[in-house]
């Protein structure tokens, strides 16, 4: 096991290091450790998995060859030390399997961390962050500056009580002037990333009713993620819109607008065939049950037909304008035709 | 200034939430859109092609939307340019031009939100209607809103076409029939 030796970034546990390999949770404390002693050394790849380390890509390629390059030296040595994770650097779901749901992941980056953040509950000090497990990476912008990091490592030790709720209400809102921020426990108070968290958290919430919004959004984990399910749904909504209305267009010609008051509320089939004159039921209906309308319509067809060029829909009313104004005269104009009909 | 106590300020943002939502999903919302669509494919000329049918249904979703959300207020102001004065009163702050005060909306977060996520938020913008200089957090509002409106869209002209396409298909086939008799 000399290979353990080799691997010297300052790790007390050297010696353990490949058995850590085989136990995750170990193995994850020693990364922990590595991450508190490299504090001072921000990543510089871009968030992936060397930014978990806070290495150098070539230290981080080192750290992974050491299990691989011991394997193959104690394989050979005799010792064919089992290992699931393989030497070559871009495989490294393995160690993103065993990894936690690091803070520093941006998830955008590092699709791996999704499926390895559920694993490893047993770690101590990744409380989630107060905004939540699930856009737990969102808070945690690009950790390029080693102060947020550190502010973050502070808080994420110590545990952060929430005394932010004042704040959080407060951004919300989004129509004060001034915002009142209370800073967690052992975040750094300085104006900049306060309004930089009030603002933080004001995105965070817009988001999070997004995500309820859009179906199967609530899963996801990472912004971009969130946002790209959220453009594709009103895409598919819009382009829903545009089908439908080529149907329409297609239906509009041969139908007579007359026989269809009946949708308008309808409580389709025997009410409207009740109402033989066509007139509208006033149930607060929706069209959604298609088939009973088609057999209320038969009937309704003809009888409508006539009373049709009686019914005269206010257009002059209900002016595109106008309607904004006199919203709730506009609402009640159509009933009243509806109940004179009924009386003729 | 003093900033409200923690109460207020936590029923309007429950207000907020509740506002996306629900707004859309209420049956009344729904009866008052159904109304304003077949109003609007009424007025439309016979045979003037699905565009126009389109753009019909999306006047009568933004006037359901009562001019409160600047994609409702973008359509509309699109539309009927010589109302836009009225509509500037009932809207409240719309501006005039396309020109906003911040272009550089999107990026002002930019401390805050990567490269990829401020790439897909201008893709949201663009999606949105009359959202493209959107500061973030106010075009997520605007796309929440707008999101619950156009499932309320789809599901009124869903139905709408099955009822049509179900009426016309009783209309042929009692016409056949009728003609069959005599």
């Amino acid at each position: 096991m000399g290979s353990g030796g080799r691997f010297g970034v300052g790790t007390g546990n050297s010696g353990a290091y490949m058995t850590a390999i085989a136990e995750p949770i170990q193995f994850e404390e020693e990364i922990r450790s590595l991450i508190q002693a490299r504090f001072d050394a921000p990543p510089v790849s871009g968030g992936s998995f060397t930014a978990l380390l806070g290495l150098s890509a070539n230290q981080a390629v080192g750290l992974l060859h050491e299990p691989g390059a011991g394997e193959v030296s104690t394989s050979a040595a005799g010792l064919g030390h089992p290992l699931g994770c393989s030497p070559i650097f871009p495989s490294n779901a393995a160690l993103a399997d065993r990894a936690p749901s690091f803070p520093f992941f941006t998830a955008a980056d590092s699709p791996a961390s999704i499926s390895g953040g559920g694993p490893s509950p047993p770690l101590k000090a990744e409380p989630p962050d107060s905004d939540s497990s699930p856009s737990l990476p969102v808070p945690i912008e690009k950790p390029r500056r080693p102060a947020k990091r550190k502010d973050r490592e502070k808080q994420k030790a110590k545990g952060p009580s929430k005394k932010i709720k004042t704040a959080e209400e407060h951004t919300e809102g989004d129509q004060l002037p001034y915002v009142h921020v209370r800073a967690r426990r052992g975040q750094a108070t300085d104006s900049h990333s306060l309004s930089e968290r009030a603002r933080r958290e004001k995105i965070n919430a817009r988001m999070k009713l997004l995500q309820e919004l859009v179906p199967g959004c609530s899963k996801i984990t990472g912004t971009a993620l969130v946002l790209d399910e959220i453009i594709n749904h009103v895409q598919s909504l819009q382009r829903q819109v545009e089908f439908l209305s080529m149907r329409l267009a297609a239906v509009n010609p041969r139908i007579d607008f007359g026989g269809l008051d009946g949708f308008l509320m309808a409580e389709c089939g025997p009410l409207a065939a009740s109402n033989g004159r066509g007139g509208v039921s006033l149930d607060p209906a929706s069209w959604s049950s298609a088939p009973a309308p088609g057999t209320g319509l038969r009937k309704d067809l003809r009888p409508s037909q006539q009373s049709s060029t009686a019914w005269v829909y206010p257009y002059a009313l209900i002016d595109h304008a106008t309607s904004l104004f006199g919203y709730g005269a506009a609402d009640s104009v159509p009933l009243n035709w509806n109940q004179s009909k009924t009386d003729l | 200034m003093i900033s409200p106590s923690a109460s207020s300020a936590s029923s309007s943002s429950k207000k907020k939430m509740k506002q996306a939502e629900s707004k859309w999903r209420t049956a009344a919302q729904e009866r008052i859109y159904r109304r304003r669509l077949l109003e609007a494919l009424r007025s439309t000329a016979s045979g003037a092609g699905p565009r126009a049918v389109k753009e019909a249904a999306d006047s009568a979703l933004a006037l359901t939307a009562r001019g409160q959300s600047q994609w409702s207020r973008a359509i509309l102001l699109g539309r009927c340019r010589p109302r836009r004065k009225l509509l500037l009163k009932a809207g409240g702050k719309v501006r005039r031009g396309r020109r906003r005060p911040r272009p550089a909306a999107p990026v002002s977060v930019a401390v805050a939100t990567g490269k990829k996520v401020r790439d897909r938020l201008r893709v949201l913008g663009r999606l949105v209607p009359g959202c493209r200089q959107l500061s973030a957090p106010s075009l997520l509002e605007e796309a929440a809103d707008y999101v619950a409106a156009l499932e309320m869209q789809v599901k009124a002209m869903r139905a709408l076409a099955d009822a049509f396409s179900a009426a016309s298909l009783n209309a042929a086939a009692a016409g056949e029939a009728e003609s069959r008799v005599v």
